[in-house]
């Protein structure tokens, strides 16, 4: 089962593997096979050398033939030590260069996913996962790549070898490499199980040192007085921690070296019979003297290959087929469709509910935005303002009914043609690491040179690049990460709706940012929001119920459902859930 | 054992193991040296073996007289497997005891720093990075060490071996390996400075995946639509990087490999001039099989090995550099304290012209600011985020003590009370208030580490209105929070808040600190929380720390803070009377709102 598995990954891998530098990855195996027949060559030509030597001493062969003998040996090593060379850049060469081209194509991929997934936490645990598991794919790959063009022709050639030399030899193999595959077997079970029973432990551990030490604790730990009683539970923590590491690695050792007489027991009749044909004067001694000494190798790569190589790409293989399932994500699919300007949006029936939740997030709404109207959306936290907007943006789908643009429906056109004429500023607007240029810029990044446009927009965001704080002008990095400089709340909201204006647009969002800033700054800001957007369809999410009153329409949200809409005045006469909103709030500012 | 506050060497390498786990570390030390000497015994056993076979099958000696020799090699084998196995056990046992004593002394360290070293973004990263997983760094440094004598040893004694047959060909073989040892150290260092160069790159490139990746991004990524765009640059920079580390990777191979050539020459060079010996039968022939395999294969020791050595070791140094570095930082006296039992009542707490920027930064944050707090009294700072209002808590808790100016509670110095006087007396509920994830009881119970009772606990979760989710957790409120033990239950937000009411609700401390609630809360649901909290603080000092002006009217007296210092202060009609900051702040509010 798990040996088809294994197989299945590698299948599905190899194309993907190859694929990135067909040339090289060809070169690549020949380097390898030629590398693993150079290794093996070593043990025939020492045996050829060290046979003339001794041939030497009783006179058998001449001078001249031993330094023959020699030079040969010295070239097998130089051919085998080039070779090594080779493999290992072009090996190292390739992994990076896949890694490379893997990641793009992660890239790629999640920019073709609904966003919708971000939002599921099993689904985003298992799309971390695999983009982690990136990295263990190419080794798994290039492992078992290398095992079957490196470690297979040089033990196939080492079989060879000693076959010639006495069919019984083959047995040698035979005995290197039972006692090193059961080695591996029990070592990595009791592992596992110790690391099963270890993990809880770790994690507490982890979370207590955390608790002392970490950033976010740190200062109320500290005030609080909190550190005995973590130092406590750290302690103890560790201590099982100990005790069990301990156990475990006290077992592996029993196991090991179980294991490792075995390995003795091979060696030891290895030797023995090495010797017995040398008695039998069926090798010579330089034969006997060349595969003696080449044991040590014959053992290490096959450790090399089983361990390091297949035993490791085994323990990566579920990193790998997470990374194999993720590619294979519904994408969003849809046809590009050329959307009028001047559209109307309509939603029919729109229910939506996240993936995993049994609430409905939205519930049954249907109504029509105007062309150019603005709209503001209030209610309570989580009534579904901000799924709201998701929806009719685009950005999800529905789960039942339907959002037209005119008589386009989201479903079916590509996201691309929707977002075209859309731009918005998000509750969890970005602070990019990027240059000022670009924070704006990547909002349309077609447009990002265009500066007569970037200045228009900085005026109407109140931004000023003259500004001391700026002192590069729009090529100013904002992040001290990146040797730039830091921008306080106030500018990088600016900056947010900058970018939002930046993008060319019919119909624009603004939700509401949640952190506070100064407040006469802040309804300067919005103020001006409201202008520039005043003749394109925008929508407005807000707490701030005193700044809705100059939307053309109201919609307030309850527990997913559009329970009313209308002006301030409508609303208010209504006496319904806008008005105990209104009046929860105005009581505090009431003079 | 403590974190001394020296420089640390790469003698500390050995010299930290072997203090905290002698026996463990010698132990180490020997069998990496018997180890090293195995490759000179086998030259020398195989030799004895080659040529007691030979004698035999030659019928100069007598079957039996191999026994020796293979009793030997066998041993020399069975040495090397059980001791495989044995000192996995010693290196784990070595392990847990530097983790007992190194990484619990690191975070005992780190608990008593200064809080500036936690705020500030370079000392951070300095504890950050000696603080992950120093086993592993001081344990490799050690490995490192002993690898490095290992060599040293291993080479030696094959040479030594040879110097008894044929002294001259040691002494050119020792001159000639010279510029090799110095080529691979060379290489090594190339390699780290790589690297290093390489990184920058590889920073910006792991940004710029993480914005392509991110869940926080997804809406911006999805509709601006600049995945394409970014992954174009992500490429740039990833083979930016790749290009440096390839381009220092073919130079180390170059150099390894020539290294590894003229090695494989020497090697020759010994085994044509041993024919000579050989042939006059100086060296036996088992003696001369021996050094030109044990020759060969120091080619690859030398040329390989040592580059790799090379390069850890500038790595394991820069851990080294770190620690010294963290070694130096500052502590707070009485940091890990309990609070008092007693604490003070203050009657006044007053503010002396208190000047206070960052520590190295030029922002003044408190410009010459002057206030006082009364006992009993509640207080509301409000102001335009940056203006110091929280800073000025961080003052209050003892957390910055390097400010101008004087800090008097009741006319007694601050910085003359002793933290845990300071813990005693202040309880904070920040706005990135810690969640706990430990039982329920004991989340809240912190609150008053000293005599919090059950009954406290419960009064408390009734004061919060958290008893009916209690009542639904598996275990009551014995209940683990969190996703750390298996049977843990999270909770949403806003139970997490009340959690960290409920903890100050506990706390014996007379003054009292609520840091504005930022957490994604609406207004409604904010005022609920303010509401709570001036519910739980009757008859206690309190200062609300906001920016919902509306919510500091319930104050008795506000401050409105601007550029560092108090601009204006008074109650809610005196300020709004005034027609200053104040005023036109609570009109642009008021316009949210109402």
């Amino acid at each position: 089962m798990k040996k088809n598995n294994f197989f299945k990954a590698f299948v599905l891998m190899i194309p993907k593997f190859a694929r990135v530098s067909p040339v090289l990855f060809v070169v690549f195996n020949i380097v390898c096979f030629l590398h693993g027949i150079a290794r093996a060559a070593l043990v025939p030509a020492t045996q050829f050398f060290l046979e003339r030597a001794s041939d030497f001493t009783i006179q058998k062969v001449t001078l001249s033939d031993v330094i023959i003998g020699l030079i040969l040996l010295g070239l097998a090593h130089i051919c085998r030590q080039l070779l090594h060379g080779v493999h290992h850049i072009i090996m190292m060469m390739y992994w990076r260069r896949t890694e490379g081209v893997l990641s793009l194509e992660i890239h790629k991929k999640l920019s073709k996913i609904s966003p919708i997934h971000f939002e599921d936490t099993q689904t985003l645990d298992d799309m971390n996962k695999a983009i982690q598991g990136k990295d263990e794919a190419v080794w798994f790959t290039g492992s078992t790549v290398t095992a079957i063009s490196f470690y297979i022709p040089y033990f196939t050639f080492m079989a060879v070898y000693l076959m010639n030399i006495k069919p019984i030899l083959i047995i040698l193999l035979a005995l290197v490499f039972a006692p090193t595959l059961l080695a591996h077997i029990f070592r990595t079970r009791v592992y596992a199980k110790a690391e099963d029973k270890a993990a809880p432990i770790r994690r507490e551990f982890d979370y207590y040192e955390l608790c002392l030490t970490g950033r976010e604790y740190f200062k109320e730990t500290r005030i609080l007085g909190a550190f005995i009683y973590f130092k406590k539970l750290y302690t103890d923590s560790l201590a099982w921690l100990n005790k069990l590491d301990f156990r475990a690695s006290a077992k592996a050792s029993i196991i090991e070296l179980c294991v490792k007489l075995l390995s003795l027991f091979g060696y030891i009749g290895i030797l023995l019979l090495l010797f017995d044909l040398l008695m039998k004067g069926e090798i010579s001694v330089g034969a006997f003297a060349a595969i003696f000494t080449s044991l040590e190798m014959v053992f290490s790569l096959m450790r090399e290959m089983i361990v390091d190589n297949l035993g490791e790409s085994a323990k990566n293989l579920s990193r790998v087929q997470n990374y194999l399932r993720f590619l294979q994500m519904p994408e969003r699919e849809g046809v590009d469709t050329e959307i009028p300007i001047d559209v109307d949006i309509k939603l029919a029936g729109v229910s939506f509910s996240y993936p995993g939740a049994k609430r409905k997030a939205i519930d049954d709404i249907t109504l029509i935005l105007k062309n150019g109207e603005t709209i503001a959306v209030v209610g309570e936290n989580g009534s579904g303002k901000t799924t709201l907007v998701r929806l009719i943006t685009g950005l999800y789908l529905p789960n039942e009914g339907d959002v037209f643009y005119g008589d386009i429906n989201t479903k079916t056109a590509s996201t691309l043609s929707i977002f075209k004429r859309i731009s918005a500023v998000f509750q969890k607007y970005q602070r990019y690491q990027m240059i000022l240029r670009e924070n704006i810029g990547i909002s349309d990044v077609n447009e990002i040179k265009n500066d007569n446009e970037l200045d228009r927009i900085c005026v109407q965001a109140g931004i000023d690049k003259a500004d001391n704080s700026f002192n590069n002008g729009y090529d100013t990095m904002l992040s001290r990460e990146f040797d730039g400089i830091d921008l306080s709340g106030g500018q990088w909201q600016r900056v947010a709706i900058a970018r939002s204006f930046f993008r060319t647009h019919e119909f624009i969002v603004l939700d509401e940012p949640t952190a506070a800033i100064d407040p006469i700054e802040e309804t300067k800001l919005y103020n001006r929001f409201a202008e520039i957007s005043k003749d394109r369809t925008a929508i407005i999410v807000t707490h701030r119920l005193g700044s809705v009153k100059l939307a053309d329409r109201i919609l307030v949200m309850k527990q997913g459902k559009l329970i009313e809409q209308g002006t301030h005045t409508d609303l208010m006469a209504l006496n319904g859930e806008y008005t105990r909103l209104y009046k929860s709030q105005e009581q505090w500012y009431k003079t | 054992m403590k974190i001394e506050n020296r420089e640390y060497k790469l003698r500390d390498f050995i010299k930290i193991p072997y203090a905290i786990s002698p026996g463990m570390a010698s132990l180490r030390i020997v069998d990496k040296i018997i180890y090293a000497l195995i490759p000179a015994l086998q030259i020398v056993t195989s030799a004895l073996f080659i040529d007691t076979a030979i004698s035999i099958f030659n019928e100069q000696a007598e079957s039996k007289k191999i026994i020796f020799p293979l009793v030997c090699i066998l041993l020399l084998i069975a040495h090397q497997y059980v001791n495989f196995a044995l000192m996995g056990l010693v290196k784990s046992k070595m392990d847990i005891k530097l983790t007992e004593a190194f990484r619990t002394a690191i975070t005992e360290k780190r608990v008593m720093l200064e809080y500036r070293h936690i705020e500030n973004n370079e000392t951070w990263d300095i504890i950050s990075r000696v603080g992950n997983d120093p086993v592993e760094k001081i344990g490799g440094g050690f490995d490192i060490i002993l690898r490095m004598g290992d060599m040293v040893i291993r080479v030696g004694s094959v040479l030594f071996i040879l110097m008894a047959q044929v002294w001259w060909v040691a002494l050119v073989v020792l001159c000639l390996s010279t510029p090799l040892f110095w080529l691979a150290v060379k290489s090594g260092k190339a390699q780290y400075d790589a690297s290093k160069e390489a990184a920058k790159h590889t920073r910006r490139a792991q940004y710029l995946q993480s914005v392509l990746t991110g869940r926080d991004n997804v809406e911006e990524r999805a509709l601006f639509g600049y995945s394409d765009n970014l992954n174009k640059r992500y490429n740039e920079k990833y083979t930016a990087a790749y290009k440096i580390n390839m381009k220092a990777q073919r130079k180390r191979y170059v150099r390894v490999k020539s290294a590894s050539l003229t090695t494989i020459l020497l090697s020759i060079l010994i085994a044509g001039v041993l024919i000579a010996p050989l042939g006059s039968g100086e060296i036996t022939v088992g003696m001369f099989m021996g050094f030109v395999t044990a020759t060969f294969g120091l080619a690859q020791l030398i040329s390989w090995d040592l580059t790799y050595i090379t390069s850890e070791l500038a790595n394991n140094r820069e851990y080294l550099r770190d620690l010294s570095l963290f070694a130096q930082l500052s502590e707070t006296l009485g940091a890990s304290d309990v609070p008092a039992v007693k604490s003070v009542d203050p009657q006044c707490i007053e503010f002396c012209d208190v000047t206070f920027m960052y520590p190295e930064t030029e922002r003044i944050i408190l410009n010459n600011l002057n206030l006082r707090l009364h006992a009993k009294k509640h207080y509301a700072f409000v102001g335009v985020n940056g203006a110091g209002k929280t800073t000025l808590t961080k003052l209050l808790t003892g957390l910055y003590d390097n400010y101008t100016g004087n800090i008097l509670i009741d006319g007694k110095n601050l910085r003359e009370f002793t933290q845990s006087e300071l813990k005693a007396m202040f309880s904070i509920v920040y706005q990135d208030f810690s969640k706990y994830q430990i039982p329920l009881t004991e989340s809240i119970g912190l609150g008053n580490i000293n005599n919090a009772t059950e009954q406290d606990i419960i009064n408390a979760l009734d004061t919060l209105s958290l008893t009916k989710t209690v009542s639904k957790l598996p275990e009551g409120i014995k209940t683990p929070l969190g996703k750390i033990k298996g049977n843990g239950v999270d909770l949403s937000g806003g139970e997490w808040q009340r959690i960290a009411i409920a903890r100050s609700l506990i706390s014996s401390a007379t003054v009292h600190i609520l840091d504005e609630p930022t957490a994604a809360l609406d207004p409604v649901a904010e005022s609920e929380i303010y509401g709570l909290f001036a519910k739980i603080s009757e008859g206690k000092s309190t200062i609300f720390i906001t920016h919902r002006l509306g919510a500091a009217r319930l104050a008795d007296e506000i401050f409105v803070f601007a550029e560092g210092h108090i601009a204006e202060q008074g109650t809610h009609d005196e300020l709004i009377g005034k027609n200053g900051i104040y005023a036109e702040m609570f009109e642009a509010q008021r316009g949210w709102y109402s």
